[in-house]
């Protein structure tokens, strides 16, 4: 499919060049700096002047250096942030005039609230409900009625059993060493134990009114599996839902005084559907794959997951759609237009793409320097439709959809393979083959003759000479089935003494093979051996045994000769195994 | 700022303990975007402030480390997670998933079960449960887990799974019935609607087979198994050049598919583009040695080309690694004929005789080389064989013959005086304009021996036996040209024997 993909890449890169003019390229800047996501990039009006805002929680290059930046026209402010942002929404607090929205950061177990770009407030989650059987416990512990080994004992006994996780001083005491639990127990006994938990995510939902400007509540997705709604005025929890796993992203409809869906995608990978009256999820929609984005459009819930796809659902969780993407997803938004009526899904790819869907037709590709890793569109300074992305080296695009631009159906893609005529790519045949092929025709029968006479030719010879070899046990295996045996021969040295050895390997699976001898066989002038005939130890089954002797080339002429090794069995004349070995010259000698 | 971060970090009695959770939700945004540097950065941050506490941390690096590979690794740390929180029944999920990686599917089980009281409306521990069973080769434990799973929730992964048993198991009808369902709840499955596709295909119901394939290639434009079998539908209707512009696409594709390769060849073979078939299959043959089909059309095609040496090795090499078949033996006896070595040709003829039970054109071949050879008697008897097997043919099913095949048949049985044969009676009134359906029929029977289980196969098959068809059309030419055969006794036969051998190159 590697030729596929490629040739579409290539197929959309001529289409989107022409295509481009949608968009006006406002600001490219690779050097901004800014490395964040999705769910931390917000427009507002912050100042009530008409001009839009950008606010972006910003994770800082190696993740340590949080920031809160806010950018207007092209001049970029920013403030340290306490903690690593996990989300940045704008909203409306109060709806009497002058209408300034307010920045909320979300931040481990915090929300910092933002006005006029200064800290207003801060929101803390409320502490989770402990074990009381923990409490117990470190209360017993406190007034010294237990000892540090049985507090263990008995944690270790909650851990096991209970619903409720331990606090994390209980967990860590569970790992404090022997030696140092009486001097932990003493330092933490007199605290009182606590679970905290963090936001993952946020979002925000219109109180009671759907127009542009209502007032807003901030809707939080805690680690601890839960959903809270904040009154926007007093950050009262208005509503509390729970959910089977931790929630990663949240889209909301509605009204939350009439009535609202909530759509809330977790870390299980899958995405559960609440409502106004539901304390848990009504619907879910299993993805078996992590979804890496979620984007409500029109009626239709987008879902990205990390198997490089895009899925369309309806409220009720059922499926309508289904598109594959080239690459893997990286960010996902929503692009709305609002004097066209035009909603629509962007996805930045991580083959530095982004693409736009409505519904399964694409409708844009846009290519950029670098993979997005986060984008947004709206109105920002005066201008109403500008898309605004973030890259993976901390980069800043911005660009400015054309008045006149629109989107047509297959805009960004016509079937390359179908419309581009292939050429199929046949080999080709040589001169040399047609003229075989015609010399083949008048002589056929000769050439088959011929080749018919030689093969039996081969096959008589290969015979032949296979019974010759069976006849003087020529072959380095013995297959009869008493001594089945295999022989191999190495020569060592340069001479004029050589290391002669054999290996003998009993092949049989069980039985050992006794009385064996071995004999050489070899021209007396040439060569002289310390032993000429010697008998072969018993042979275990399996095992491979060298058998070591020197041989002495007495010739000074740089003559070499055969010598023979037969394997003989004790008191038989016909040899079980015999080897030629063809022995080097000697090189020490004529050196000497 | 107002907010500092180490608001009672100098209180004398002792440390705040950091939130274990803290940074989950970062670890998780770096894990789904795949950014597994980045993630392993933070995970180690976290495990370090933690001290190895962040379940979740442990949790995702056993993931990362999954899909890299080390799946050991990941076992252990997910059994780390299983004792940090005994719980949950997601640890024990992994370590059950990374267990079914390294092949122990017992211990998988175990498990799995185990889980499964944990949380017992999970379809993914009842689907993979499934999965285990299969490959433990407990079919019916496995059929059971994957229907409680569809129970659950209805998921395309499990359906095909389920289907997979049920063609393990020889069951076609269930297996379809099966895939049917499953196309209905997700009528976009490209390889949902291609499975069934290829089952239809396999049964013969043709109209079904080419909807469902239809289907694929209108959601999916270049799924090459979808137009493989379509193509292959396509030749058999003598459609070649529309197979050809499918099969273009797919070899954009898959450049390397030995069947691909074999049926464009076989395309061009009907367009009577000899020498671009010959390269094409020489190709396929290159890709897929031992295959006997490719070598099968090879021997076709040459023994069209007239090249009876090459065609005699090629043929041969096909009867080491298929030697079953009548058919190929019965090619290779042509080949032999034309080669001059009667005595081999007539011990290709018995053995094809011996293993075809069906085909009335292995023994008309035989008959007329009998003929030639002046054994009238034993030519009768093969005449009167083929006879049988066409009246049996022509009972059984409603098969129209080649219409060559009637008149050499004729021919013959005229020289041997065995008087106007009525057998042909019923096929000679159809009119000559029949030509293509009948042929296209005849390839339909040869296809159920061929056809196996594999979708390649199937395509494979098809283009196998179609080879045969256009040579019908394609032999007339070369009667003109007759081949060097032992001459007739009879002046009066003359024609016949060349008719007869263009009739058996061609089959």
């Amino acid at each position: 499919m590697a030729a596929t993909s490629s040739l579409q890449a290539d197929g959309d890169k001529g289409k989107s060049s022409e295509a481009s003019s949608k968009w006006l390229n406002a600001v490219s800047d690779p050097m901004t700096n800014i490395h964040t996501f999705p769910a931390c990039m917000a427009l507002a009006d912050l100042h009530g002047d008409g001009e839009y805002e950008l606010v972006v929680g910003d994770l800082g290059p190696d993740g340590r250096q949080p920031r809160l930046k806010v950018l207007k026209g092209t001049v970029l402010r920013e403030s340290p942030l306490p903690a690593l942002p996990a989300a940045a929404v704008t909203f409306l607090m109060e709806s009497h005039e002058p209408q300034t929205p307010a920045v909320a950061i979300a931040s481990g177990p915090c929300v910092y609230m933002y006005k006029n770009l200064k800290p207003y407030f801060k929101f803390s989650l409320p502490p989770l409900p402990v074990n009381p059987l923990e409490q117990d416990v470190w209360n017993q512990a406190k007034e010294d009625q237990i000892d540090p080994l049985t507090l263990k004992e008995m944690l270790e006994g909650i851990r096991e059993k209970a619903e409720v996780p331990l606090s994390v001083q209980s967990l860590r005491f569970l790992q404090v060493e022997l030696s140092e639990m009486e001097a932990f127990v003493n330092q933490h006994k007199s605290k009182s134990i606590r679970r905290q938990t963090v936001i993952t995510t946020m979002t925000t939902l219109k109180k009671n009114l759907a127009d542009e400007d209502a007032v807003s509540c901030l809707v939080l997705g805690t680690e601890s599996k839960e959903l809270l709604v904040l009154d926007p005025k007093a950050f009262t929890i208005l509503a509390k839902m729970s959910l089977p796993s931790v929630p990663v992203f949240l889209e909301v409809s509605g009204q939350f005084e009439v009535e609202f869906r909530l759509a809330a995608a977790c870390r299980n990978g899958s995405v559960y559907m609440l409502r106004r009256d539901s304390k848990r999820p009504k619907y879910c929609i299993e993805l078996s794959a992590q979804p890496v984005g979620l984007v409500l459009v029109h009626k239709v819930l987008v879902v990205g997951s990390n198997q490089d796809s895009l899925h369309g659902f309806t409220h009720k969780g059922k499926k309508l759609w289904t598109v594959q993407m080239p690459a893997a997803i990286l960010a996902m938004n929503l692009l709305e237009q609002h004097s066209r009526g035009l909603q629509a899904v962007m996805a930045g790819l991580a083959n530095r793409e982004v693409r736009i869907y409505q519904d399964k037709a694409l409708l844009n590709i846009i290519h950029t320097p670098e993979a997005v890793t986060s984008l947004c569109f709206g109105r920002f300074g005066r201008e109403d439709n500008t898309l605004i992305m973030t890259t993976q080296g901390g980069g800043l695009i911005m660009k400015i959809l054309k008045r006149t631009a629109v989107f047509g159906e297959g805009g960004g893609e016509a079937d390359p393979l179908l419309s581009q005529p292939v050429k199929l790519n046949v080999p080709r045949k040589t001169r040399i083959y047609v003229d075989q092929t015609l010399r083949e025709r008048e002589a056929g029968t000769a050439m088959h003759r011929t080749f018919q006479a030689d093969l039996y030719l081969l096959r008589l010879r290969a015979a032949r000479a296979y019974v010759q070899a069976l006849e003087s046990s020529l072959s380095p295996v013995s297959v009869t089935a008493q001594e089945p045996l295999k022989l191999h021969a190495v020569v060592q040295g340069l001479g004029p003494t050589f290391k002669l050895t054999l290996h003998l390997q009993n092949t049989s699976t069980a039985r050992p093979i006794l009385g064996l001898v071995v004999c050489f066989l070899y021209n007396e002038v040439l060569y002289a051996l310390p032993r000429a005939f010697f008998k072969v130890p018993l042979l275990v089954p399996g095992l491979n045994y060298p058998l070591e002797t020197f041989v002495k080339s007495l010739s000074d002429k740089g003559i070499s000769d055969i010598i023979k090794v037969l394997v003989l069995r004790e008191g038989q004349s016909t040899p079980l195994l015999s080897a030629h070995i063809n022995m080097p010259m000697s090189e020490g000698l004529a050196a000497a | 700022m107002i907010w500092s971060t180490r608001n009672s970090a100098y209180t004398f009695t002792a440390p705040e303990f950091p939130i274990l959770e803290k940074q989950n939700w970062l670890i998780h945004l770096h894990y789904i975007r795949k950014d597994f540097e980045a993630c392993k950065a933070v995970i180690k941050e976290q495990l370090q402030e933690t001290q190895g506490l962040c379940e979740y941390a442990i949790y995702v690096q056993a993931l990362i480390l999954r899909l890299e590979g080390n799946i050991q690794e990941s076992l252990g740390l997910f059994q780390m997670c299983a004792v940090l929180s005994p719980q949950c029944a997601d640890n024990l999920k992994q370590v059950a998933r990374s267990l079914f990686l390294l092949g122990k599917h017992k211990a998988a089980i175990e498990v799995y079960n185990e889980a499964a009281k944990l949380n017992q409306k999970d379809w993914e521990i009842c689907h993979n449960l499934g999965v285990c069973y299969i490959y433990l080769k407990q079919f019916d434990k496995a059929q059971d887990q994957l229907l409680s799973a569809l129970h659950l929730n209805r998921h395309d992964l499990t359906y095909i799974m389920l289907g997979k048993i049920f063609l393990l198991k020889g069951d076609l009808d269930k297996a379809i019935e099966i895939y049917k369902k499953a196309v209905e709840f997700s009528p976009e499955n490209t390889e949902l609607l291609t499975t069934l596709g290829l089952l239809y295909l396999q049964l013969g119901i043709y109209q079904k087979a080419f909807e469902h394939l239809g289907n694929t290639l209108t959601y999916d434009p270049t799924n090459h198994k979808a137009i493989l079998a379509a193509g292959s539908m396509m030749q058999t209707h003598g459609d070649f050049d529309v197979a050809l512009t499918k099969y273009k696409v797919a070899a954009c594709g898959v450049t390397e598919s030995p069947p691909l390769w074999n049926n464009i060849a076989m395309c061009f073979f009907g367009k009577k583009k000899y020498v671009a078939a010959i390269s094409c299959l020489k190709r396929a043959n290159y890709l897929a040695p031992l295959e006997w089909k490719i070598l099968y059309n090879l021997g076709l095609v040459h023994l069209t080309m007239q090249q009876y040496a090459s065609a005699f090795h090629f043929l041969s090499a096909a009867i080491n690694f298929q030697p079953k078949m009548g058919e190929l033996y019965m090619l290779l006896a042509v080949a032999l004929t034309n080669l001059e070595d009667t005595e081999n040709a007539k011990r290709a003829y018995e053995e094809a005789v011996r293993l075809d039970k069906c085909n009335p054109l292995v023994n008309l071949n035989y008959a007329v080389l009998l003929y030639n050879q002046g054994e009238k008697r034993d030519a009768l008897a093969q005449y009167q064989e083929m006879e049988k097997k066409v009246n049996l043919l022509k009972y059984s099913s409603s098969l129209e013959f080649d219409p060559e095949m009637m008149e050499v048949a004729q021919k013959l049985g005229a020289a041997l005086q065995v008087g106007e044969a009525l057998v042909w009676t019923k096929p000679v009134k159809d009119p000559k304009s029949k030509h293509q359906t009948a042929s296209t029929s005849k390839a339909t029977c040869f296809q159920q021996p061929l056809g196996s289980n594999q979708a390649l196969g199937q395509a494979m098959s098809s283009a196998a036996t179609y080879g045969k068809l256009p040579s019908g059309a394609g032999g007339t030419s070369q009667l003109t040209k007759p081949p060097s055969l032992p001459l007739e006794p009879e002046p009066t036969m003359e024609a016949q024997p060349a008719e007869a051998s263009a009739q058996t190159r061609e089959k």
